[in-house]
């Protein structure tokens, strides 16, 4: 069997992957994507955890489930936000949104 | 302890001779070296078109990956969610946006250096980590811990963790109510 330890270094690697572009992206639509990248190894992690060391009635999944939907409701958000900003300000880059900054 | 897709695959193959636990292995190191390798083309390519793309091909093969840890529910669940949804999503928002003709423009930004090196760092520190610690192994006689099934995961759904269940219905239902207020045209 595939040891345990091979699926929380893929659930790292993609975290570090995914970290780097969300520091590095100009643009926020590739910021929420590196996200999305992270939080998929955490579900990676969790899901690893419940089967290797098995939780409580399948704990982590149903956290899983719970991580996937939070997901979902933040890209919606982000994405939105996104637009409004782009229709208000015609930028997509986040160095330009600086009107909050004096 | 493997589950009944992946076991069906490997009887598929095992009739041309080669060992069940070797091809059970191989697709898993040839899926998560995929998942790499879209995962760091999202954050590496310049047209941000492709970038949804490959995030779309990442989370496939995150699927896959569930499926050797007995989350069958989870993968359709992760196929139908982010696949069918969020990327679609993303794919909208950079239509609705961004010129995405335009691969001139340059996608990372000063700090590119910097950031390689703290994930770097990070990711050796977690392996590290995850390398020294000597993990719990189940008793491979006892083990045949088949993992919660669809049943398994509805029935924690409705019973133990059925307050947090609420709660994600009702951040649903806020995101749902703030993406139209804020998406909205004000005249």
């Amino acid at each position: 069997m595939i040891p345990q330890s091979h699926f929380l270094i893929l659930g790292a690697a993609l975290f570090a992957i995914g970290l780097y572009g969300a520091l590095t992206r100009r643009t926020a639509i590739g910021i929420l994507m590196s996200i999305e990248l992270i939080l998929n190894a955490a579900n990676i992690n969790l899901i690893t955890f419940n089967k290797f060391l098995g939780g409580p009635d399948g704990l982590g999944q149903v956290f899983a489930l719970f991580v996937m939907a939070i997901a979902a409701a933040s890209a919606v958000i982000g994405l939105v936000l996104v637009i409004a900003v782009y229709r208000n300000m015609k930028t997509i880059f986040t160095e330009n949104m600086n009107i909050m900054k004096w | 302890m493997m589950n009944g897709l992946i076991r069906q695959l490997s009887d598929i193959v095992n009739n041309y001779g080669l060992p069940q636990d070797f091809v059970v292995q191989a697709s898993f190191y040839v899926l998560a070296g995929l998942a790499c390798a879209f995962a760091f083309g999202v954050v590496a390519m310049r047209n941000i078109f492709h970038c949804a793309v490959s995030l779309a091909l990442c989370l496939f093969c995150i699927a896959g990956v569930y499926l050797f840890l007995n989350a069958e529910f989870l993968a359709v669940v992760q196929v139908i969610i982010y696949v069918g949804a969020i990327v679609t999503l993303f794919l909208f928002a950079i239509m609705l946006t961004s010129n995405i003709k335009d691969r001139s423009i340059r996608q990372a930004n000063s700090q590119a250096l910097v950031s390689a090196v703290v994930a770097a760092a990070i990711l050796s520190f977690f392996i590290y980590i995850i390398m020294g610690n000597p993990w719990k192994i189940p008793a491979s006689g006892t083990a045949a811990h088949a993992g919660p099934g669809l049943n398994d995961i509805g029935r924690a759904l409705m019973s133990s963790y059925a307050l947090p269940f609420e709660f994600i219905s009702l951040i649903l239902l806020a995101a749902l109510v703030g993406a139209i207020v804020i998406g909205k045209v004000k005249k």
